[in-house]
């Protein structure tokens, strides 16, 4: 990882030196149905390579076509565009299972779907392994009476529009990295329904409140078993796997089109004016995402010591005599330090958390002990990431523990960064001695009375026992015997 | 054995130049350096027959818990005594770690490191591991020293000595403990504990402080080595106790009873594991309450001396009796309170042999803790068994107060022995010195040329040289008799007939080869396996030697990272920390029974339930022994229920041992195994891919002796790592989490091609809405 990482900085930096880079690597791969597409996504091409990005176009039955090269993925990032009418697939060479396999091995996928196009089931198939269902009805699209361009779909309702500034969700404490100024058109959006228990799945852009699954082709008045509504559709949808391999859903491949990146568009709602469609600073900002190079956060060493006698509060580690030991006593106190830096443009640079958020530490055995908010610093001499310390007294309680951050938060990639450490008991003499315990005094002078009394009782006795006696003493004795 | 023909006959005098070696002062130091001569042969015996199993298979160490001794004696030499003095294990009780420094007895140990340390320094450099294979052995030739001593205490006989340490040294009763490579604490604590014996008689007998001095000393030492050194602790105060309630409370049995109870309880007490036990804990409060009763009887007898008046005497005696009551009273009620610890579990299970089975599974679940089979006895002592009541009955024959204390130990012993297999190691010393007893009577009877003459004993007494061994016979006899006849005065006893002393003789040297060899073969047979490396025979005799253990530790040591956590059953924990070097989650120290039954829980349960206990608890590799390939017995599926109950002891709504068995109470693998059964964690990786073996349909269980059902179980959220050659131990590495979040279950169909179902709207009922 720190390999590639380091390997494609390097590339980067030879090719170009424009605005963005992903953090990750910059070889790209599209998946487009028909080379005729591809004119029809030329800015959307042109912004990619501004950007850094080496593309590779193959079609789904390009025999070149391999998301693997000797077992390890032959690309950073791939993009999906729809498949054609009437397949059933996207082929062999991107099996759901090569997907997968694809995304496990850190990869990331932008997959941008079509409600013109039905969806082959191979797609569902592989979105349901995300906890994504699609509508059943392949060919449905989301409409809203309420929000549509009234310019493109007067009559059919299925251009929908919505504010850029709540993509990515306006959550208290979540990142904000996608949302875009302006006004976004989504057209002939298919609605995906998220799954309740994953919690790596995020809608970017849910559906209006308004807004329902509906089948044009089936030209009925009304609907009666609605697959979803309202804000249950997700529009685009983000899923960042453990390994924090990200792979976004994009429910309307027509929004990255040249069309809807100059279209200017008049929101339904009377008294609305016309304005220019924000599609184009929202592709870059979710391509930005998806291929990493947003919200890409990483963790630097990690140091622990000892905060007691010559190593309190050092703030110079470099002069620290023993610097992450495996093994504590308990009851002491421990300095935790950990470095976040975050991917800007080309570069780290120090991370925050968002507002009312905060990285934690947890010191555990089976369950925390301890589970403290980190304090970020900077320092002039790393300017390329934050401190997050932590000053805390171990348990009482001996074992194997953990420090433990755990930082997974929404388009962010996640921390998981674990230390094990041993901490153990009192040795026999570091308790403190008798004498220091005021307590024990009474113990002491009792023992000490006692060998003196001892030692008196002999010498009285050795000095008064008479020694005649001893004698008849010994001989009744042999007597006896 | 040999002895017994020394025996010189001082009234033929004899002018042959042998009559120098035996006669007078130089016979006494003939039969002096024979003696030595034949005490250096019996201890060369002892130790060759403990070198069976060195010579069958190789200088290794034997079973489980030695295994953890051994460990802990490479620390000791490697990092040093105050280092294993403060030891905190954190490769074993993973997440929980142990201070092993003061849950150990570290007699063993420090007794191999002390050999280890001498050895060097004699520029003898000796692999640690040989001293601790070899520890046992040497030990067992000071054991049979020290039975020579005690008896010799207890019998004027002079063949009783050596033939007490010839028992000692051959029993199989205490072979059983101490063949080589079974470095256990028994291997130094029954030399200590005979020894120790030795020197309480020696100090009841004398009455000098020394001998009870180092009778503490010794006790001191036996605390140090083995958790059995209660016995002598209850054993000494019941002896005390018994010879005062006998009226014969003496100045003697004050000094040395007060000497060895201070002294040796502050001995004991200076080992970190036993710490504040001797004052706290019930198991110490006989010796407690027999010293403050010495104390009372000392004043009392004091007083009596002083004040003759009848009447003071009787108002002293139930002073002290009401002082007993009340201190018994006090006792009571300290345990009550919960001040003085209740009795241990341990020890309700030596009185009620159902409690531990109920209460506390997991000492029931240990083999050595089960009740003895009559039919071990035999086994373990063969014609020592019969000949033990015999010995016991000569002690009463002279109650003197040495006899005394080997009748308490001879029924507490074996009461204790009947109830628990491990204790018929302390059955062992009093067997052979009864036995001894017992034979050197009849040898010494027997064994004489001459017949007796019919002197009158008048003379004898006068002279003051008793006529040999049959005059002494007669003088035995005579003080054993009471003075009231005039025919039992100077009874005349012997054997005049050379015939019945030929079959006698005869009879009792065949009983003794006999013994020999039953010893030599219960030796090579039953005690010398080191239990890790298994033999076998092919077709043809010659011997095969499984070795899956190892393979299987070797593969751990050399494959997985240094901290792999590794789950397996508590009693294979040792093992692991000692030959593949791997941090565990449970062992034989058995401390954390919640651990312990967490693993059980872990195993017993079906997949879902056991992987989150696996993730919180690290695991990264579980080890299951599975015997069904090879007929081995001993392996995990036989364990299992053992692990259920204790499970269950814990959680009785998740576990029930009632589900793992059949609806007729049968408890099965094959087909008719109940869900709980097949689901379960063990299950699955015990029989996993084992069909693969056999043709379709074919698979069999050779220790269950039943036939599998044609599809094997299919695991999720561990996948196989190793499985040694004769599949004894099967290891399996846990999974991660899914990459994908998804349940294993689902991303294991997932990979094998099997599409997720969409469940339909109208299926699943009301619609569960995604709250952000």
């Amino acid at each position: 990882m720190e390999m590639r990482l380091l390997l494609s900085l390097l590339l980067a930096g030879l090719v170009s030196t424009v605005a963005a880079l992903s953090a990750q690597g910059s070889k790209l791969l599209v998946v487009l149905e028909d080379e005729s597409e591809k004119s029809r996504y030329s800015q959307f091409w042109t912004d990619l390579e501004d950007r850094g990005f080496q593309l590779t176009y193959r079609t789904p039955k390009d025999p070149q076509l391999s998301l693997f090269r000797h077992g390890e993925p032959a690309y950073s990032h791939l993009l999906l565009l729809p498949p054609g009418k009437g397949t059933k697939g996207l082929g062999p060479n991107l099996t759901p299972n090569l997907l997968v396999d694809f995304i496990s091995a850190g990869s990331n996928v932008l997959m941008a779907l079509s409600g013109e196009q039905s969806i082959p089931s191979a797609v569902s198939s592989l979105l349901l392994e995300f906890d994504i269902s699609l509508p059943p009805d392949r060919n449905s699209m989301v409409v809203d009476h309420f929000n549509y361009d009234s310019s493109s779909a007067k009559e059919s309702h299925d251009v929908l529009l919505l504010p850029g500034k709540n993509a990515g969700g306006s959550k208290k404490g979540v990142a904000d990295i996608l949302s875009v100024d302006g006004i976004l058109a989504l057209p002939h959006a298919v609605g995906a329904v998220l799954g309740n228990a994953s919690p790596l799945l995020n809608s970017i852009i849910k559906a209006p409140a308004t807004a329902y699954t509906y089948n044009p082709k089936e030209e009925q008045e009304g609907v009666e078993d609605v697959f979803a509504t309202g804000d249950q559709l997700s529009l685009v949808t983000a899923f960042q796997a453990r390994n924090s391999a990200r792979f976004t859903l994009l429910g309307s491949v027509e929004a990255l089109q040249d069309a809807w990146f100059d279209t200017t568009v008049q929101h339904s709602a009377p008294g609305s004016k016309s304005e220019q469609a924000a599609n184009r600073a929202f592709a870059q900002k979710l391509t930005g995402w998806t291929f990493k190079e947003l919200g890409v956060v990483k963790a630097g060493p990690v140091t622990h010591f000892l905060n007691e006698g010559s190593q309190q509060n050092t703030s110079d580690l470099t002069t620290l005599s023993d610097i992450n030991p495996s093994i504590y006593r308990i009851n002491t106190e421990v300095h935790y330090t950990i470095e976040l830096s975050t991917w800007s443009v080309d570069h780290w640079v120090p991370f925050t958390p968002p507002a009312s958020d905060a990285v934690q530490l947890e010191f555990s055995m089976l369950s925390p002990f301890h589970r403290l908010n980190l304090a970020p610093t900077t320092t002039p001499a790393n300017p390329n990431a934050s401190l997050f310390t932590a000053t805390f007294t171990l348990p009482d309680q001996h074992g194997i523990f953990n420090f433990f951050v755990e930082y997974r938060r929404p388009y962010l990639t996640n921390i998981e960064e674990k230390r094990t450490v041993t901490v153990r008991h009192f040795a026999h003499d570091e308790y403190p001695r008798s004498f220091v315990i005021m307590a024990a005094y009474p113990w002491i002078t009792g023992i000490w009375t006692t060998v003196a009394g001892f030692v008196g009782f002999c010498a009285l006795w050795l000095y008064s026992r008479p020694e005649k006696e001893r004698v008849e003493l010994k001989v009744k004795e042999a007597g006896g015997r | 054995m040999a002895a017994s023909t020394t025996a010189p006959t001082a009234s033929t005098a004899s002018s042959s130049p042998m009559a120098f070696f035996l006669q007078g002062e130089t016979g006494r130091n003939t039969r002096g350096l024979l003696r030595l001569i034949i005490l250096c042969t019996i201890a060369a015996a002892a130790v060759a027959s403990r070198l069976f199993s060195v010579i069958r298979f190789e200088s290794i160490i034997h079973e489980f818990d030695p295994w953890f001794n051994f460990r802990a004696t490479k620390y000791l030499v490697n990092h040093g005594f105050y280092a294993f003095w403060d030891w905190f294990d954190d490769r074993t009780w993973h997440p929980l770690g142990r201070v092993t420094g003061g849950t150990l007895y570290p007699g063993l140990m420090v007794t191999s490191g002390s050999i280890y340390h001498l050895l060097r320094f004699l520029t003898l450099p000796v692999d640690i591991r040989n001293i601790c294979v070899l520890l046992a052995p040497a030990c067992s030739g000071l054991t049979a020293f020290a039975s020579y001593l005690f008896t010799s205490e207890m019998s004027d006989s002079p063949s009783a000595g050596l033939l007490a340490a010839i028992f000692m040294g051959i029993a199989p009763g205490y072979i059983s403990r101490s063949v080589a490579g079974s470095y256990d604490n028994e291997a130094i604590a029954i030399f200590l504990l005979v020894f120790t014996f030795y020197l309480w008689i020696k100090a009841v007998k004398v009455g000098s402080i020394m001998w009870g001095a180092l009778t503490a000393l010794f006790y001191g030492y036996m605390v140090s080595a083995w958790g059995g050194y209660v016995f002598i602790t209850n054993l000494l105060p019941l002896h005390a106790f018994v010879l005062i309630c006998m009226g014969r409370f003496s100045p003697r049995l004050y000094v040395s009873y007060t000497t060895w109870y201070a002294l040796g309880t502050l001995a004991s007490m200076q080992i970190p594991f036993v710490g504040f036990l001797p004052i706290r804990s019930s198991d110490h409060m006989a010796a407690l309450g027999v010293f403050g009763l010495t104390q009372l009887v000392g004043a009392a007898e004091y007083l009596r001396s002083q004040l003759p008046s009848k009447q003071f005497q009787t108002v002293i005696r139930s002073a002290v009796l009401l002082i007993f009551v009340v201190a018994f009273g006090g006792l009571v009620l300290l345990t009550v309170s919960g001040v003085v610890a209740p009795w241990s579990g341990r020890f309700y299970s030596l009185w009620d042999t159902g409690y531990a089975k109920i209460h506390i599974p997991i000492i029931a679940s240990v083999s050595e803790h089960q009740p003895t089979a009559w039919p071990a006895f035999f086994f373990d002592l063969n014609m020592l068994i019969w000949l033990f009541p015999a010995g016991v009955y000569m002690c009463f024959r002279k109650l003197k107060d040495e006899q005394v204390f080997i009748v308490i130990y001879a029924v507490l012993a074996s009461y204790f022995a009947g109830v628990m297999v491990r204790l018929m190691l302390t059955l062992t010393p009093v067997v052979c010195v009864a036995a001894a007893m017992a034979l050197s009577q009849i040898l010494d009877t027997f064994l004489v040329a001459s017949a007796p003459t019919e002197n009158d004993a008048d003379t004898k007494q006068a002279n003051g040289t008793p006529a040999g061994a049959n005059g002494s016979i007669a003088d035995k006899l005579s003080s054993a008799l009471p003075d009231t006849l005039r025919s039992t005065k100077s009874p005349l006893v012997g054997i005049y007939s050379y015939l019945s002393k030929s079959l006698i003789t005869g009879a009792i040297t065949s009983y003794l080869l006999l013994f020999v060899l039953h010893c030599t073969w219960v030796t090579s047979n039953a005690y010398s396996s080191p239990s890790v490396v298994l033999a076998s025979r092919l077709p043809d005799g010659s011997q095969h030697i499984i070795d899956d253990y190892r393979e299987a530790y070797y593969w751990l040591r050399q494959n997985t990272e240094p901290t792999a956590k590794v789950m397996s059953w508590w009693d294979y924990g040792y093992q692991i920390g000692g030959m593949a070097d791997r941090p565990t989650l449970v062992d034989n120290n058995t401390w954390n029974n919640t651990h312990i039954a967490t693993v059980g829980k872990a195993m017993s349960s079906r997949e879902e339930v056991s992987y989150p206990i696996m993730k919180q608890h690290e695991v990264d590799y579980v080890l299951v022994v599975f015997g069904g390939l090879l007929g081995y017995s001993g392996d995990d599926i036989n364990k299992f229920l053992w692990m259920v109950r204790i499970a269950e002891g814990i959680w009785p709504d998740e576990v029930k041992e009632r589900d793992f068995f059949t609806q007729r109470g049968e408890y099965r693998v094959d087909d008719q195994a109940t869900p709980t059964m097949r689901n379960s964690l063990m299950y699955k990786m015990s029989y996993y891919n084992y069909n693969s073996l056999f043709p379709a349909g074919q698979a069999m269980d050779r220790v269950r002796g039943s036939k599998l059902p044609a599809d094997g179980p299919q695991l999720s959220t561990v996948e196989e790592a190793f499985t040694s050659e004769n599949w004894i131990i099967r290891i399996y590495k846990v999974k991660d989490f899914d990459n994908l979040g998804r349940n294993h279950q689902d991303a294991t169909a997932f990979e094998k091609g099997n599409k997720r179902k969409k469940t339909s709207a109208k299926r699943r009922g009301a619609r569960v809405l995604r709250v952000d």
